[in-house]
């Protein structure tokens, strides 16, 4: 659990590393998860310790991402001020783009399975 | 006797406690409910808010004391690399409609959003921070920043973006005749990210890795290509 905790400190301060010298447009912790990603696939295989790790650290995503959303408390003003337009942008797009993303994905899909 | 309380109200220990005190309850009450629209994270940051306003806790003194909780975010964000890894081989086969479901989805979710949003006349700062809504939350946040937006509100779009995908999506994916896992998963992961992928995750195992995937893979294409984009948009506006 530790052992895996930090392999991800680890990738993250590297991501923090590049990000500062080559990549500034990539945000720390995206550039750590290529990093992992890329060793994964050269080692071939999960080590057990950073399973458990992964696996505990993604149960509390929902913990996580609820702190930042409290910052409503802030942002709030803005938000109520415009809030049709915020909300028509969030609403029309995913109505459009939940169908779209399915079908399109299945249609793709479907269609190389024929092909083969 | 009252002044003790009031200290210990203020400690950092209290704003922890609240915290974690908040998501206990709320993963109980969506497990016991099996509601949809009580998404554990909507939940948790409801009832965060309700105990600073209650408590009348300063919310910077708050956000510094849970550094600890929100730390996290970092490690776990690199931590998707593993469900990533562990189905490169699905993914693989399937390369290219995931890259064109992504690059065509992904395009059409911020155009609308934008669009939709601009003739309503949003200004600017917001405008950019709902470019990013789509994409999953520690890459949005840097993101908005960057581009002009605002942190604080890209954490709160996401967040609601994600609550309201997941309460659309079965429904909508029914209307439209999507049954195969693996293009519910990218509906799921493209339009509601980290919500969705929790959700994909009760309809299964390659549900769920497809919506890992198209979370990852929007994510890091839209930190690519969305400040190209906007880069690009200033440029033609110099020229013309």
């Amino acid at each position: 659990m530790l052992k895996g905790l930090l392999l991800l400190v680890v990738m993250q301060a590297i991501g923090a590393l590049l990000q500062a010298v080559w990549l500034p447009m990539l945000p720390a912790p995206v550039i750590g998860l290529l990093l992992l990603l890329a060793l994964l696939v050269l080692l071939g295989r999960i080590p057990e310790w950073l399973e458990q790790a992964s696996a505990a650290l993604l149960g509390y995503l929902p913990l996580m991402l609820a702190i930042p959303a409290t910052g409503i408390l802030l942002g709030g003003d803005v938000l109520l001020a415009q809030l049709p337009a915020i909300g028509a942008g969030l609403v029309v797009s995913l109505l459009l783009c939940i169908p779209l993303c399915g079908v399109l994905m299945q249609r793709l899909m479907t269609g190389r399975r024929e092909d083969d | 006797m009252t002044d003790a309380l009031l200290q210990l109200v203020h400690a950092p220990l209290t704003a922890i406690a609240l915290t974690l005190a908040a998501f206990v309850f709320a993963l109980w009450l969506y497990r016991r409910t099996g509601w949809l629209v009580l998404q554990p994270v909507l939940i948790t940051m409801l009832l965060i808010i309700a105990g600073i306003r209650l408590l009348q806790l300063d919310y910077a003194a708050y956000r510094e004391a849970v550094v600890p909780i929100a730390w996290l975010l970092g490690p776990t964000t690199v931590a998707l690399a593993v469900p990533l890894y562990r189905n490169l081989r699905r993914i693989r086969a399937n390369i290219w409609p995931v890259l064109v479901t992504l690059l065509v989805g992904g395009s059409a979710s911020v155009v609308l959003t934008l669009l939709a949003a601009w003739l309503l006349g949003a200004d600017l700062p917001v405008l950019m921070t709902l470019a990013t809504k789509s994409v999953t939350m520690p890459i949005a946040m840097p993101l908005a920043e960057q581009l002009g937006g605002l942190a604080a509100l890209a954490a709160v779009l996401v967040m609601l973006t994600g609550v309201l995908g997941t309460v659309m999506l079965p429904l909508l994916l029914k209307l439209a005749g999507v049954n195969h896992p693996a293009a519910r998963g990218m509906a799921y992961g493209m339009n509601a990210h980290a919500v969705g992928t929790v959700r994909a995750l009760e309809e299964g195992d390659e549900c769920a890795a497809f919506s890992a995937l198209a979370m990852g893979a929007l994510g890091v294409l839209t930190a690519l290509l969305l400040p190209a984009a906007v880069i690009g948009w200033h440029w033609l506006g110099a020229l013309s």
